[in-house]
């Protein structure tokens, strides 16, 4: 990240409020939700927020939580609105959707939405409880955030100009598999020559290919390190001139070249003002959220790029560990690595799946190690949809998981495959793509009051916010 | 497991009801048991201090009342009894500090319980709160045999509390129309503060009494406290202050002054939202979502 001037200024102007809110037991805590599109953020979230509801009427839903928290756990609540210019993030409607008969999933997430969360906790000293009628009871609100998935990878883009940022751009569509979707976006930028004059309708028709090359590599290839994010999400307001740019093969100079530049530099600024700067410039929590089923059943050359995006993203957010971080306070305190999804694998995979994305993340993981940040990974299931099973193959018998399907009602039963525990050897890659079928949730209180069937979310909060309990 | 199948399979099978992991069976509550304070550090200063003070100082007037017994019984019975009443006010003034304190705790108890549908808790501190109000004293009989939170709930907020609820914005009406008349006719915006600040006060405290809860100086600290925090959760723009204000300063009386006196309608407004969050921060029944 380039050096911001007022961003120290920023950091400084907070630490008042920031101390004095843990001098009292009042902390806020901003816990930022990283996943590349389809990981499972939504849901995650809206999974996260019931259960806590419910473990704040005292549901067991989450024991290791309760666990971390010794017992002293009193009421969950979501903070009021007051004046956000932001939607609020509608953990009810998305809850009533996955309950209702037929239920849905949430969609495509196209805006940012915003939640706080806060948790009553009885103070654990003897001192604290006596005080606790005067001074209040501790509380640890959390800061929530919901957004595409595709535009965290305008992260990387922040600190780079349009030349480095189409060579980069170039280099990825280029690869043999991304080729094959981007050939006619290809071939129409390498046909135009150095130099030429700034088009309006050349540059309406190059965005138009490359849009639709990013879509197809979306879509029918599973990539995820695509570039800008808006492009393939615009958001509510739809496509605005800023988005009108792609990457050239002649990067410098002015006509075409200059005109693209000038609106991926406006483009820059613009999501660092409306999103990097509110949200990722300070966190103190992160959980990074990876579907690695889906990058591993898309291919080799998908579950690469994913773990291309996610160091990517890594590298564009700070970690802390800088002593201007330690003097500010500022910075993550705490990272957990999460393979969503993991009902999609029978118990016995769950640890491979988890040990795989160890591999996956080892790049971020260790550098947030050297920083002196504590990280954890997990595998997780935000909504349960699926029973471990048995299914017969060629005459054997193998451990799979049995589910709804949600296109037709039916029963199924899916075998995974074998879940590799490292980065697997080309061989692997041998039976193709498969798609993992979407399961239905299973029967849900629409009131949400109970919370919703989970596997492995309390040891990932318990990791991730235990201590602040 | 190297011989096992490779890719991944789907095998289909009949149409079935959805899953049912018994999900609310699961997580039903059960009691748990107290967590056990822990002494801080701070904590245990605190206490060491006050155990020193307090008892070095007990020791130094027993001694003292011996010395004095030693000089003569008149100079003795004296001392004994002015050392008597000292401590004894003492004690009885940490006594009642404690007290509104506990009594404020249990409002808490009371709403965790509600929140949790935790009816044996909730009926016992509901009991326990209706003795010592008198609008409520009559209705125990009815929250002996309520069958659920919810009926604890409905009886509470049907009866007392509504009657409360008038009563307080009653007592709240009458500090608007003082701190109307104060602000018109006060000198300077500084007193008005000071003015408004000591009727607050003294209007948390009245509705404190109102619920039963008697507050000392830690109690209205913690009263005042437990209010600025709840005015945060209680809608900023709330439709009965705004009718009540409107009655209010349509007065003939208030007119008069209304034009010079815009600062007084804001005053006085505030003071009738008060008198509401403060009954909000007292209830024993904590507000729906
Ligand atoms: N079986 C199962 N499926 C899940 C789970 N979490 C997510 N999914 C599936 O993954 C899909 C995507 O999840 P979302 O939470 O919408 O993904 P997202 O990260 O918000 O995606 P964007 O909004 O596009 O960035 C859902 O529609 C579900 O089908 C889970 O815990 N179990
Ligand atoms: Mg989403």
């Amino acid at each position: 990240m380039p050096a911001d001037p007022f961003g120290l200024l920023r950091d400084l102007a907070e630490m008042p409020e920031r101390g004095l809110r843990n001098l009292i037991g009042q902390p806020r805590i901003r816990l930022a939700v990283t996943g590349l599109t389809r990981a499972g953020k939504t849901v995650f979230l809206t999974a996260m927020v019931a259960n806590l509801l419910a473990a704040g009427r005292g549901r067991r839903t989450l024991p290791q939580l309760e666990q971390a928290a010794g017992g002293r756990l009193r009421g969950v609540r979501l903070v009021p609105s007051a004046s956000e210019a932001l939607p609020r993030f509608d953990v009810e409607a998305h809850l009533a959707a996955l309950a209702a008969d037929p239920p849905a999933w949430p969609g495509r997430t196209d805006d940012l939405s915003t939640l706080e969360v806060t948790l009553d906790l009885e103070r654990g000293s003897s001192l604290g409880s006596l005080l606790g009628g005067l001074i209040g009871r501790r509380t640890v609100t959390l800061e929530l955030l919901d957004y595409p998935g595709e535009w965290l990878l305008d992260l990387p883009m922040l600190d780079q100009d349009y030349a480095e940022w189409s060579a980069e751009a170039l280099r990825r569509l280029r690869r043999a598999e991304a080729s094959t979707a981007a050939h006619e976006f290809l071939a129409w930028a390498e046909a135009l020559p150095a130099g030429t004059a700034a088009d309006e309708a050349l540059a309406r028709r190059g965005h138009a290919l490359y849009r639709d090359a990013l879509r197809e590599c979306r879509d029918r290839l599973g990539f995820r390190f695509l570039q800008p994010g808006r492009v393939l999400n615009p958001g509510p307001r739809g496509e605005t001139p800023l988005l009108w740019f792609f990457p050239l093969p002649h990067p410098r100079g002015g006509g075409l070249a200059g005109l693209l530049a000038e609106r991926h530099a406006a483009y820059v600024a613009a999501q660092r003002a409306d999103f990097f700067e509110p949200f990722f410039r300070r966190f103190d929590r992160q959980v990074v959220l990876v579907d690695v089923l889906g990058a591993l059943h898309a291919g080799q050359a998908a579950f690469e790029d994913t773990a291309e995006a996610l160091a990517a993203i890594a590298g564009a957010l700070r970690h802390g560990g800088g002593w201007l971080d330690w003097l500010t306070g500022a910075g993550i305190s705490r990272i957990a690595f999460a393979a969503t999804k993991a009902d999609h694998v029978p118990a016995r995979q769950r640890d491979a799946l988890a040990a795989l994305l160890g591999h996956l993340v080892a790049g971020p993981q260790g550098r947030a190690g050297e920083a002196g940040v504590p990280t954890s990974v997990h595998a997780l299931a935000s909504l349960r949809c699926t029973q471990d099973d048995v299914a017969m193959l060629d005459g054997r018998p193998v451990a799979a998981v049995r589910g709804l399907l949600l296109a037709n009602g039916r029963s199924a039963k899916v075998y995974p495959g074998e879940i590799p525990l490292r980065p697997p050897e080309p061989g692997f890659w041998e039976h193709g793509f498969f798609e993992m079928p979407e399961f239905q949730p299973p029967r849900l209180d629409a009131a949400g009051g109970s919370g919703v069937p989970h596997l492995g979310l309390d040891a990932l909060l318990a990791a991730l916010i235990g201590d602040l309990l | 497991m190297s011989d096992s199948p490779k890719g991944p399979r789907v095998i289909l099978e009949e149409p079935a009801p959805r899953l049912d992991f018994q999900w609310e069976q699961a997580v039903v509550p059960v009691a748990v048991p107290a967590p056990r304070a822990r002494w801080s550090g701070l904590g245990r200063v605190a206490a060491g201090a006050a155990v020193l003070g307090l008892g070095l100082a007990a020791l130094d007037a027993a001694n003292f009342v011996v010395d004095q017994f030693g000089r003569g019984p008149v100079q003795g019975w004296a001392t004994l009894g002015v050392v008597g009443v000292g401590f004894g006010l003492l004690a009885g003034g940490a006594w009642r500090e404690l007290r509104s304190l506990a009594a404020l705790r249990a409002v808490d108890r009371a709403r965790v319980a509600f929140a949790r549908q935790d009816l044996e808790t909730a009926r016992a501190e509901a009991l326990r709160w209706a003795g010592g109000v008198a609008e409520a004293a009559s209705l125990q009989p009815a929250l002996r045999q309520a069958g659920s939170t919810e009926e604890l709930r409905a009886l509470l907020e049907g009866g007392p509390l509504r009657l409360l609820d008038a009563e307080a914005a009653g007592l709240g009406r009458v500090a608007a129309v003082q701190a109307f008349s104060i602000t018109a006719i006060s000198p300077s915006p500084g007193l008005d503060a000071l003015v408004f600040a000591w009727r607050g006060v003294r209007l948390v405290r009245q509705v404190a009494a109102l619920h039963g809860l008697r507050p000392g100086l830690a109690g209205t600290f913690a009263l005042l406290r437990r209010t600025l925090f709840d005015a945060a959760t209680v809608a900023a723009t709330d439709v009965a202050v705004d009718a009540a204000a409107r009655a209010l300063l349509s007065n003939k009386l208030l007119e008069q002054f209304a034009g010079e006196a815009a600062a007084g309608a804001v005053a006085a407004r505030r003071m009738l939202r008060l008198a509401r969050v403060a009954a909000e921060a007292c209830r024993i029944v904590p507000p729906l979502r």
